[in-house]
């Protein structure tokens, strides 16, 4: 559903550029996608707080021959066939649910949930002094089959 | 050249390490210029290959704002010292991180989306890209100082000064033992030549290194000394022929000389006997008989001894005239002062005459003694003889040096001669007066003419009747000689 | 010419008309009394050692005082004459006067090599052979004092 342009706040931008940025800097394993040529997913779950920004940031984008795409997700289940997931905020309990569902895939699992790599996330976002900050959790992306490039991981807290 | 004067081995080792050293020289001069128009490229392509790592590596930095690990990516450059600065820029142009951290950040230049690459200042500066999936996400600037390359030329000039003076080294020690190759036969040549030549020994040979031009100079030099060797030894054989045959003659004349020694003894002895019977009878006659004769008688007896007298005149002339001949000059200094004195004192004694002889100071001589004092008796005697006839009578005796000769001259003022017979003078019995007139064989003038003549002189006169006469000779000025 | 007792004069001349000259000058000044002419050097020998036709000849107390020597002689000629006398110390004491016309150099130093007393050349001129022949008998028969 094409939503009206919808301009979120600086700091939801530069997450926004954040997470269009995460897919040069992440591996996803070759089943992850059916063909060459098939979408590389960034879905959001939870409320949106990008507005239009992250569709028009990857709009026409291209990683490694897949086209960007954006999708919106407001339950779980839905969040299938996704590479990059945001989740919003989420309640701790739909956090869980959501985590362990896609644990069995290779999902990149971003939020910037205080509580995000504890309960299993790979990347958290953090804001110190005014900076988004990342917490990597490179362990939980391996073990999903995600390979995380050496450059993101060193800005890690 | 300068080498002109130089033996050949030193021109030979100057040449090798002449065009070696050059040859060096050159090298390492095109190297040094190459490397010098493209150090530039060098130092370039070196720093865009160390800000192409940077750059990658610091995408993420650039991707997510971070800063810190910004500055310790760049920080990495300590490694690198020749690197005084560097700048990270975002895509907008802003400067992001910079190194070193003290550096003035007024110093870095704003930002240049493209690669690219420029010397300024002394410092070579660049700027690079930074991108990620095509992606530039910002730029990189680094800045490079120069002293890599001056230290590399100073290497390179320290290294090309070893490598020259080790490479001279080698090159004086091989040339001199290469070098003999050529000079040994050059000098071995010129050490037989200048043996040849000192020596004045031509059995000598030089010796042939091998078949090239100077072994052939060899074998020609060697065909020259066989040549003058076998001509020196027909020169030798001919002047022992030579010699042979002067020695033949030798005996032949000395033998000629003693048949003649034995000839004119048999003559002084064999003519003289009947010559002293005719006179010594013709005496005695005179003494026994000359009372019986009368005048005329007397007279043709007289003509009879006064003919005696003058044929034994005649054979003492004429022997010694032919004695000297075969006499060899001794020559030795003669003082000419004394040995005129007494050639008058002792005419004087036997011939007493009324003629005043003066004797002017004379050069000596260096000549045969006797023959000598001979020439004096007889011009001296002459001219006391024939200027007898004269009131006041005078003989000068004089010399004096003319056109390398020294020249004698007697002088009197008594009768004279002919000027116009003088060439007869001189003759073997040539008499240009009578018996009448004054006494006188025709032989004594021959003799002085012939003892002169030996001598390497010459003799002339010149006389004016009734005025007197002047006899000349000279002989060569030994001194000038 | 006195074969006898005290010949004081030997010639030895073989030129007839020399020997002639010879005494008549020695005459004209007295001193031809004991001449003795002899004509050939082998004749001279004879008479000096008392050989041949001098065999009965006194030849010690009665030697010449002076012997007149001519060189060119036949048979034995003058220089072997003088050789023999001068070696003889019979004769070698009596004064020999070379009398002859011989003026070569080298013959007059073989005699007084040989050990002549004098050597006088025979002049052509008479007179000056006269005198020559004079001085001679003078000086060697009355100022000279002979060894004999």
């Amino acid at each position: 559903m094409v939503q009206p342009r919808a301009v979120p706040s600086k700091e939801y931008q530069i997450k926004a550029v954040f997470l269009y940025n995460f897919t040069q800097f992440v591996e996803w394993p070759a089943n992850s996608f059916n063909e060459a040529e098939s979408p590389l997913i960034i879905g959001v779950f939870g409320k949106n707080p990008f507005g239009t920004y992250l569709s028009e940031t990857v709009h026409g984008e291209k990683i490694s021959g897949h086209p960007l795409v954006v999708k919106y997700y407001s339950k779980v289940e839905d969040a299938e066939g996704c590479h990059i997931l945001f989740v919003n905020q989420p309640k701790t309990t739909d956090l869980k649910k959501v985590l362990s569902q896609l644990k069995s895939r290779s999902v990149l699992t971003v939020s910037d949930a205080s509580t995000f790599i504890q309960d299993g996330g790979m990347i958290q976002f953090l804001t110190k002094s005014n900076k988004i900050r990342l917490l990597i959790n490179s362990e939980m992306a391996k073990a999903s089959g995600l390979t995380i490039s050496s450059k993101l991981l060193r800005l890690s807290e | 050249m300068i080498l002109k004067n130089t033996p050949i081995r030193q021109k030979l080792m100057a040449v090798i390490l002449l065009i070696s050293g050059a040859v060096l020289l050159l090298t390492c001069a095109a190297f040094i210029a190459y490397e010098y128009f493209t150090f530039r490229k060098h130092m370039i392509s070196q720093l865009s290959t160390l800000g192409e790592i940077i750059a990658d590596n610091s995408t993420a930095a650039l991707a997510f704002d971070s800063q810190d690990d910004a500055n310790q990516i760049l920080a990495a450059l300590d490694a690198e010292p020749h690197v005084v600065a560097a700048g990270l820029y975002d895509e907008e142009g802003n400067l992001f991180a910079h190194y070193p951290d003290r550096l003035a950040l007024n110093s870095l230049p704003s930002a240049s989306a493209k690669k690219e690459f420029f010397f300024e200042n002394g410092y070579l500066h660049g700027f690079l890209p930074v991108m990620q999936s095509n992606k530039q996400l910002g730029s990189l600037y680094l800045r490079s100082n120069m002293d890599a390359v001056y230290a590399r030329f100073m290497l390179y000039g320290q290294i090309a000064v070893l490598v020259v003076a080790v490479c001279i080294l080698l090159a004086y020690f091989l040339s001199r033992i290469l070098q003999k190759g050529i000079s040994d036969p050059i000098l071995s040549l010129a050490e037989t030549a200048q043996a040849v030549s000192s020596k004045q020994d031509y059995s000598l040979r030089a010796p042939k290194f091998g078949e090239d031009e100077i072994g052939f100079l060899a074998d020609d030099f060697n065909q020259m000394l066989e040549r003058i060797q076998s001509q020196n030894q027909e020169i030798v054989s001919f002047n022992q022929k030579l010699e042979q045959k002067v020695e033949e003659r030798t005996m032949q004349l000395a033998e000629a000389n003693k048949e003649l020694e034995s000839f004119s003894y048999s003559v002084s002895h064999d003519l003289r006997a009947p010559l002293r019977a005719v006179n010594g009878y013709a005496k005695i006659l005179e003494e026994d008989f000359g009372t019986v004769l009368d005048d005329e008688g007397r007279r043709l007896l007289t003509v009879v001894q006064d003919n005696a007298k003058r044929m034994g005149l005649l054979i003492d002339d004429l022997l010694s005239f032919s004695r000297l001949g075969r006499k060899d000059i001794m020559k030795s200094y003669v003082d000419m002062n004394g040995l005129v004195k007494s050639v008058k004192d002792d005419i004087e004694k036997t011939t007493p005459h009324r003629a005043k002889v003066i004797i002017h100071p004379l050069n000596p001589l260096v000549a045969d003694r006797s023959l000598i004092n001979q020439v004096m008796v007889n011009l001296l005697s002459n001219a006391i003889k024939y200027s007898a006839g004269v009131e006041s009578p005078v003989v000068e005796v004089k010399s004096y040096k003319e056109d390398g000769e020294v020249v004698y001259e007697v002088k009197d003022n008594g009768a004279g001669f002919n000027n116009l017979y003088v060439d007869k003078l001189f003759g073997v019995f040539q008499r240009l007066h009578s018996n009448e007139e004054f006494e006188g064989t025709g032989v004594g003038l021959a003799l002085v003419k012939r003892i002169i003549t030996k001598h390497g002189g010459r003799v002339w006169a010149n006389g004016e009747i009734n005025k007197g006469a002047t006899f000349y000779f000279s002989l060569p000025d030994n001194k000038s000689t | 010419m006195e074969k006898g007792n005290e010949i004081e004069i030997l010639l030895v001349e073989d030129n007839l008309n020399d020997a002639e000259l010879t005494i008549r000058a020695l005459r004209k000044h007295n001193m031809a009394n004991n001449i003795l002419h002899l004509k050939d050097g082998a004749a001279a020998l004879d008479f000096l050692f008392g050989i041949g036709e001098f065999k009965h000849r006194d030849t010690i107390s009665n030697k010449p005082k002076v012997i007149l020597l001519d060189l060119k002689m036949p048979k034995v000629n003058g220089l072997e004459v003088l050789e023999k006398i001068k070696s003889e110390e019979l004769t070698n004491t009596i004064p020999v006067v070379i009398l002859t016309s011989s003026k070569e150099h080298p013959d007059v130093e073989k005699c007084y090599a040989l050990g002549a007393n004098s050597y006088i050349v025979k002049p052509v001129e008479f007179d000056s052979f006269l005198k020559a022949v004079s001085d001679l008998g003078f000086y060697w028969l009355l100022l000279n004092h002979s060894p004999i």
